[in-house]
């Protein structure tokens, strides 16, 4: 299935999905020693965003996330692509100060299409989605 | 959007690799959130903890940066000259030490200001009303949209540091007028603003704006001789328990000469009230008691009336052997209170007075043995409490109990 989106940091790239159905900030929901994402709950597999494409709703605040994203792409621990629904100032900023394609304003909720471990491919505003 | 034909060649490399990539992350980033084009800054101000690499990647081939910047204090407590003093373990210090020696010598060649404060405005950042500028730090993007009546978007540190080296913001957000309107009044009843502590006004903000989050605000009912050192106890709360970008304050700031005015003549979205009631119950938040191993005050950074304030509680006493007291306050007002004798005072004592940040103190640097802190500042509170992981707990305090609790001895 091929779905279009606003390219906010245009790029190619294709890899697996990891999903976090919150707001997303590179400050208190993810570590950038090891890419492990903090989920909510009981869960048995931990997730992890390193050399994975990010879908989730939106971010929120923490104006240092930029640098934390850049230190995190340092240790190898960043995601190679940022997938949103709407994408707020911070999450911009993030994605572009990891140079990584950043897309948003899709037809519909992006989380309804993708689901973890899904293959993503990211071709400027356009996403293929495999699997 | 649209570029002048000095921004095209910027944003094509004539200005060197770094400036070429600042600007491309400044356009993608305005068509994003609507700009139609760029707007050159009064001043910015920047934190001093950016990846060296990113910071080198920014300003590569450039020989000046193109706004007047001041630096952020240290974050997480950290102070290159007083590490040691404060406690803070080595390991963590020495990390943290290289990287200040590669930033310091970008910062000396591209003319960053080594200000290392909350408060640059007191050091000799100071906006007109109306400039249009890109400063970093909750409490400063705040003081300076109120206080001054300048113009700050809530900036993340990558569009600031951007704007700082190319001396350009996208135009938008609260930079434009009908953005800067308040939503929500604030109302005092039944208080007495000329009585309130530091901390008590404190307790204001931090109910406010946790109640406002990040809608602008108006507080009616205080008086214009409210000191900058009472006021920033008031505003720094406000985007520490929110994200409360503007707090007009009728007949104190600049953009609320009257009530209709901060409210661009609109109707109010919603009216707050705060009374003793709020102000009691929000400084219960961080209560509890026994014995305190350390007190940190200056935060937001102390001024030298501050400073003065200290040093009189501390004349002739001594900080118990285990116990200890940071204070934070620019190195700028360090010398000047140096020249006045209250540095000699309150170091004699056993204190620590550090340009660096007194809020954003994770357990790693807080001393071995540290379990219970007490502040005047709800900010401090606030973020050492969720920092340290509960490790450390913090306690509310004026600033004469948070004196009294570590010194017993007079001398």
């Amino acid at each position: 299935m091929k779905l279009k989106g606003r390219a906010i940091n245009s790029g190619q790239v294709q890899a697996e999905a990891v999903t976090f159905d919150a707001p997303f900030s590179f400050i208190g929901d993810f570590d950038p020693n090891t890419g492990e994402i903090h989920v909510e709950g009981p869960s048995l597999s931990k997730k992890n965003l390193a050399n994975k494409i990010l879908v989730c709703p939106s971010g929120k605040g923490g104006t240092i996330a930029p640098f934390i994203a850049y230190r995190a792409k340092q240790k190898g621990t960043a995601p190679v692509g940022i997938l949103c629904n709407k994408a707020d100032p911070v999450l911009c900023e993030s994605a572009l100060a990891i140079d990584i394609p950043i897309l948003d304003s899709f037809e519909k909720d992006i989380l309804t299409y993708i689901k973890d471990g899904t293959i993503v491919t990211i071709d400027h505003e356009s996403v293929e989605i495999r699997g | 959007m649209h570029l002048t034909r000095q921004e095209k060649e910027m944003a094509t490399g004539k200005y060197g690799a770094g400036v070429e990539k600042c600007m491309d992350i400044l356009v993608k980033f305005g068509e994003t959130f609507g700009a139609e084009r760029l707007i050159e800054i009064a001043s910015a101000h920047t934190m001093p903890n950016e990846p060296v690499e990113l910071l080198k990647e920014m300003t590569d081939g450039a020989e000046q940066i193109q706004a007047f910047t001041t630096l952020h204090s240290m974050m997480s407590g950290f102070s290159p000259h007083q590490w040691r003093k404060m406690g803070i373990p080595e390991t963590f210090a020495l990390a943290e030490a290289s990287d200040f020696e590669q930033r310091q010598k970008i910062y000396r060649r591209l003319g960053f200001y080594q200000t290392y404060t909350c408060l640059p405005m007191l050091v000799g950042n100071l906006p007109r009303k109306g400039d249009c500028v890109s400063w970093i730090g909750s409490g400063a993007q705040l003081m300076v949209n109120s206080l001054i009546g300048a113009r700050n978007n809530r900036d993340g540190t990558l569009i600031n540091l951007a704007s700082a080296i190319t001396g350009r913001s996208p135009l938008l957000g609260l930079f434009l007028d009908e953005n800067r309107y308040a939503d929500i009044v604030v109302e005092l009843k039944g208080l007495d603003p000329l009585q309130l502590s530091a901390t008590d006004l404190g307790a204001v903000g931090y109910y406010v704006g946790g109640k406002a989050q990040d809608k602008n605000i108006v507080i009616n009912g205080l008086p214009k001789s409210l000191r900058i050192d009472q006021l920033k106890y008031l505003m720094a709360p406000l985007s520490t328990s929110g994200a409360v970008s503007i707090c007009h304050i009728v007949g104190v700031t600049p953009e609320a000469l009257t009530l209709e005015q901060a409210l661009g003549r609109r109707k109010a979205s919603d009216v707050l009230h705060v009374g003793y009631k709020e102000i009691e119950a929000t400084k219960a938040l961080y209560g509890g008691n026994g014995p305190i191993d350390m007190v940190v005050l200056g935060c937001p950074h102390c001024t030298v009336p501050e400073l003065r304030e200290i040093a009189a509680l501390l004349e002739r006493k001594r900080i118990g052997s285990h116990q200890r007291l940071w204070v934070g306050i620019p190195y700028q007002m360090y010398y000047l209170a140096e020249k006045m004798g209250y540095v000699q005072i309150v170091e004699k004592a056993g204190g620590v007075i550090a340009s660096s940040c007194m809020a954003t103190v994770p357990d790693a640097p807080i001393p071995d043995g540290v379990k219970k802190i007490a502040t005047n500042s709800f900010k401090a509170a606030h973020y050492i409490t969720r920092l340290t992981k509960g490790k450390v707990s913090v306690s509310i305090q004026d600033m004469p109990s948070c004196i009294q609790a570590i010194t017993g001895k007079t001398i």
